[in-house]
């Protein structure tokens, strides 16, 4: 009630002012883009001093669209990527990767070295680094945050990749600036799992104290005043307003610097503003609102690529994107008893290879692409598509569309239409019929399936679609395997290496969709590709590493487990006011480089 | 009338119970749980997840998770944390609500700032084309989908610049005076508050037509007129008194709905209310800010409703409660 009493007078005055204000509309400021800003630190002993394509100047800020709030400014327990926006630009790391070159580079580490034993490896720290509040960020803290990720109470995602077999690394600081983590085994991941979004570095004399008191979940979250969220990134949190905007301002003790030695970064301020609505998020940049997209509609593309030059914008194509495409039918059988989830009969159809193809040559990309990516699509064989530099493979075994062999497949197997239906039967006479499930509220995918639909009907085969709710959907993937067949996609984590994908690859992992979990594998092509995944995430040599990955993948699609789907190009509009804009495919497309990113001098 | 209130307010503790555990069960029902959400990221383990489901109380049976929450809301007057974002139901929920409350008001003053007049015009000059005209408007804009009349009154804004596309501050709201920072407010309201304040309008101003047209046959307001006072003064100080009688009884029971009625226009209009937090506590199955959100938009409509019962009673003293 006390709400209620004190709310009244003001909005009763808001809206007695409401018709005045038309009047004054239209006049915007810009504040923060007046506001130079000088550095009063003096240049640390390590600095990091960046080649940048363009020198900045101070001041400004981007304004980024966001549809959900921020849960936590927490780093190592955010687990959604509203979060994880925010933490990645806050939070310090060991090593950063590179969204436009896609390799690692050094961060708070000014460089690392592995032992000939393989499993040693050590880290420099940079001297003169300090957190948002100029306390010195030492080994102390990469020991402290190794700590807390390990916490088995706590649990942090960044665990799961920094283990070997299931066993922790031993982590020692010989001192101050040097850390020597101890990987058990050979590990190729290491450096995945310590760039940014992997092991966020956070300040001990700040978190100590909570952890100890068993509150670190609850610690750093959206309702901490933020001049106590201290951080090591470029930015810290200036001020966050729940479901209206979380700003970020410049860390003022941030160790980067461009080539003239000034302090990064150059914009006074990074806003994420919380628009639900995609549309509404559309019209925001249009009338100038917003500075960039990092989401448009492909049927939206035309609209930007022809105003350009009227919106003073620039829609960038970044290709393909890491948003893979597929489908893949219930393989899950009962680990004791060995009976199918589905009808035996059913299982005996979705086991048969030679039926997976048939399916897959069934399947016309090159007509789905105009029709349902509206021309923006292309076609993929692999999780790792060609917006994947390192590891794409460009040659891979595919079955593309060919009606004829399709036909013929089936033909083959003896499955043919015997009483004229239109729909084939197999050689008991039973009707070769599936259903398709997805998640409702992805059009793209709902789309994709009806068009798969009319695809197999011309080889008789008979499907049904089963638009569901998220949540059924992953309950059926993982606990019931209520299911025939699913379309879904995956998104590639940064960086897009096979390891952090190998919950897909391996025959025990969560995500091997179409029977997870195995004790062990199910058939010796599974056995080569969990051995196959050692030798990745073992061998330092990358020519290795690449050959076993492009043998998994050829594994993969003459098992035809995945039938692959076309993947969405990707292009995005970022207003011409900034420098050194360089989006990229990978997560965080627009502001990964946020640190860089400056506002021109305007040009009469 | 003390004892009424008291009674009215004691019935409510049933209801909310009843309410709490309905809540509860649908939402067990419901497949999944909120860590579910995690599991299409290859990158997080289902040990994460389990560790997860321990620490959130997810693994215990439902009726034992209702249990805790039960005793901790009596006990301690603690409605549970939200998983997502580690904090306090309440304190999630405070934030959307007061954001929510101001666009409700400024709609239901749009609302009834217009029904009224405009109802009165209708009935004055009963079946002319300005009650016609009236009627064809208000329904046009009735049978308007809010999500449409949203999006046309924000592509308006984005070509025009009259208004701001959404939101409910300017990003230099911290940096205005305090008079400024009014205006800034009521300039983003203006849109979202005509969405949500015009879609009751046409039933709003039937009825205060309907209602004064009743009125104006009765023989009081004969004699009134045969008292030879002007035609004015019949209407607004005689027939309107006794026509408005219905109008505040619906006025009241339109409180309860206030702070659920606008969560579509508050999505599209990026405004922060509770409208995009419920949601997405419900899509998260983020169970105990639903339950939150649940039971306290329970609690308005219920305050509504008696607030409602008590208006009538002041505005009309026949009705008493004993």
């Amino acid at each position: 009630m006390d709400i209620i009493r004190r709310l009244r007078p003001r909005s009763l005055v808001i809206l007695a002012l409401c018709a005045i204000t038309i009047a004054s509309a239209g006049c915007r400021r810009r504040a923060a883009d007046t506001v130079e800003y000088s550095d009063p630190h003096p240049l640390p002993a390590e600095p990091l001093i960046r080649q940048l394509p363009a020198v900045g100047r101070y001041g400004g800020r981007f304004v980024l669209g966001q549809t959900a709030n921020p849960k936590t400014f927490n780093g190592m327990m955010a687990t959604e990527t509203s979060s994880s926006d925010v933490t990645t630009l806050t939070d310090a790391a060991l090593v950063r990767f590179e969204n436009a070159s896609q390799q690692f580079t050094p961060e708070l580490a000014t460089s690392w070295e592995v032992a000939a034993d393989g499993i040693t490896w050590t880290f420099h720290l940079r001297k003169g680094a300090a957190f948002s509040d100029g306390h010195p960020i030492t080994a102390e803290d990469v020991l402290f945050s190794f700590q807390v990720a390990y916490d088995d109470t706590l649990h942090p995602s960044a665990q799961d990749s920094l283990k070997a077999g299931g066993e922790k690394f031993r982590v020692s600081a010989p001192d101050a600036h040097t850390v020597v983590i101890n990987t058990l085994k050979p590990n190729s991941a290491l450096l995945d799992a310590l760039c940014q979004g992997g092991l966020p570095i956070i300040p001990k004399h700040i978190l100590e104290k909570p952890y100890k008191d068993g509150n670190f979940a609850s610690a750093y979250n959206v309702g901490t005043p933020p001049d106590q969220l201290v951080t090591g990134g470029a930015w810290r949190v200036g001020q966050y307003v729940p479901g209206e905007k979380t700003v970020l301002a410049r860390n003022p003790h941030y160790y980067g610097f461009d080539q003239n030695n000034r302090r990064l970064p150059y914009l006074n301020e990074v806003v994420f503003l919380i628009v639900p609505d995609q549309d509404a998020a559309d019209l925001k940049f249009r009338s100038g609102e917003l500075d960039g997209l990092d989401n448009v509609k492909p049927e939206n593309y035309r609209w930007y690529e022809d105003n350009q030059r009227d919106g003073n914008f620039t829609l960038h194509d970044l290709g393909p994107g890491l948003n893979s495409n597929f489908i893949w039918f219930n393989l899950n059988r009962d680990q004791r008893t060995g009976a199918p989830s589905v009808d035996p009969l059913k299982y005996a159809w979705f086991n048969n290879r030679t039926f997976r193809h048939a399916v897959s040559m069934a399947i016309d990309r090159d007509a789905m692409i105009p029709s349902i990516f509206f021309g923006n699509g292309e076609k993929s064989w692999s999780l790792a598509s060609r917006g994947n530099r390192e590891w794409y493979v460009p040659d891979l075994l595919n079955r593309d569309y060919n009606l004829g062999e399709a036909r013929k497949l089936l033909a083959g197997l003896g499955w043919k239409d015997s009483n004229g239906d239109g729909v084939i039967e197999d050689k008991r006479g039973n009707a070769i019929a599936f259903s398709i499930k997805t998640n409702a509220d992805n059009t793209l995918r709902v789309a994709m399936a009806n068009f798969i639909k009319d695809d197999l009907a011309k080889v008789g085969i008979r499907v049904t679609l089963a638009p569901v709710d998220f949540n059924t959907l992953i309950t059926n993937i993982r606990s019931d395997f209520q299911y025939d067949s699913i379309l879904l996609g995956l998104q590639s984590g940064v960086p897009p290496t096979p390891g952090n994908g190998q919950n897909v690859w391996r025959s025990s992992g969560e995500t091997h969709f179409w029977f997870p979990r195995q004790r062990k594998p199910a058939t010796p092509e599974e056995g080569r590709i969990d051995q196959l995944m050692d030798v990745i995430l073992t061998s330092q040599d990358r020519a290795v590493q690449k050959e076993a990955f492009k043998e998994i993948q050829t594994i993969m699609n003459e098992q035809g487990w995945f039938i692959w789907l076309p993947i969405l190009k990707v292009k995005l509009p970022v207003s011409n006011r900034f420098g050194n804009v360089q989006p990229s495919i990978m997560a965080h497309r627009l502001l990964w480089n946020a640190e860089r990113i400056f506002v021109k001098p305007v040009e009469r | 009338m003390r004892t009424y209130v008291l009674r009215r307010v004691l019935q409510t503790i049933p209801l909310l119970l009843g309410i709490s555990l309905i809540t509860f069960l649908l939402l067990q029902l419901a497949p999944g749980d909120f860590l579910n959400q995690m599991a299409e990221n290859p990158g997080i383990s289902a040990e994460t997840i389990e560790a997860m489901r321990v620490r959130f109380g997810l693994d215990k049976p439902w009726y034992v998770q209702y249990w805790i929450y039960l005793r901790n809301v009596i006990l301690h007057f603690d409605f549970g944390q939200s998983f997502s974002r580690h904090q306090p139901v309440f304190d999630v929920l405070y934030e959307g609500f007061t954001n929510t409350l101001i666009l409700a008001v400024a709609a239901a003053v749009v609302t009834w700032g217009l029904a009224v007049p405009l109802g009165m015009v209708a009935a004055v000059k009963q079946h002319s084309w300005i009650d016609r005209l009236l009627s064809l408007i208000a329904f046009v804009w009735l049978s308007i989908p809010e999500i449409l009349s949203g999006l046309l009154l924000l592509m308006l804004a984005a070509r025009t610049g009259w208004f701001p596309v959404g939101g409910m501050r300017s990003l230099d709201y911290d940096e205005l005076d305090s008079i400024s920072q009014v205006f800034d407010i009521a300039h983003h309201l203006v849109l979202p508050a005509l969405v949500v304040g015009l879609i009751p309008l046409a039933s709003r101003m039937r009825q205060m037509r309907g209602s004064l047209l009743d009125v104006l046959r009765l023989d009081y307001v004969t004699t009134a007129r045969a008292k030879g006072l002007s035609e004015r003064t019949v209407i607004i100080k005689h027939a309107l008194r006794n026509a408005l009688n219905p109008m505040i009884t619906l006025f009241g029971y339109t409180l309860g709905a206030l702070v659920s009625g606008s969560f579509i226009a508050e999505i599209i209009f990026s405004w922060p209310g509770l409208g995009r937090l419920t949601l997405d506590a419900i899509l998260t199955q983020d169970q105990y800010l639903v339950m939150g959100a649940v039971l306290m938009a329970s609690l308005v409509l219920i305050v509504g409703n008696l607030i409602a019962d008590l208006l009538l009673a002041i505005a009309d003293p026949r009705i008493t409660y004993d």
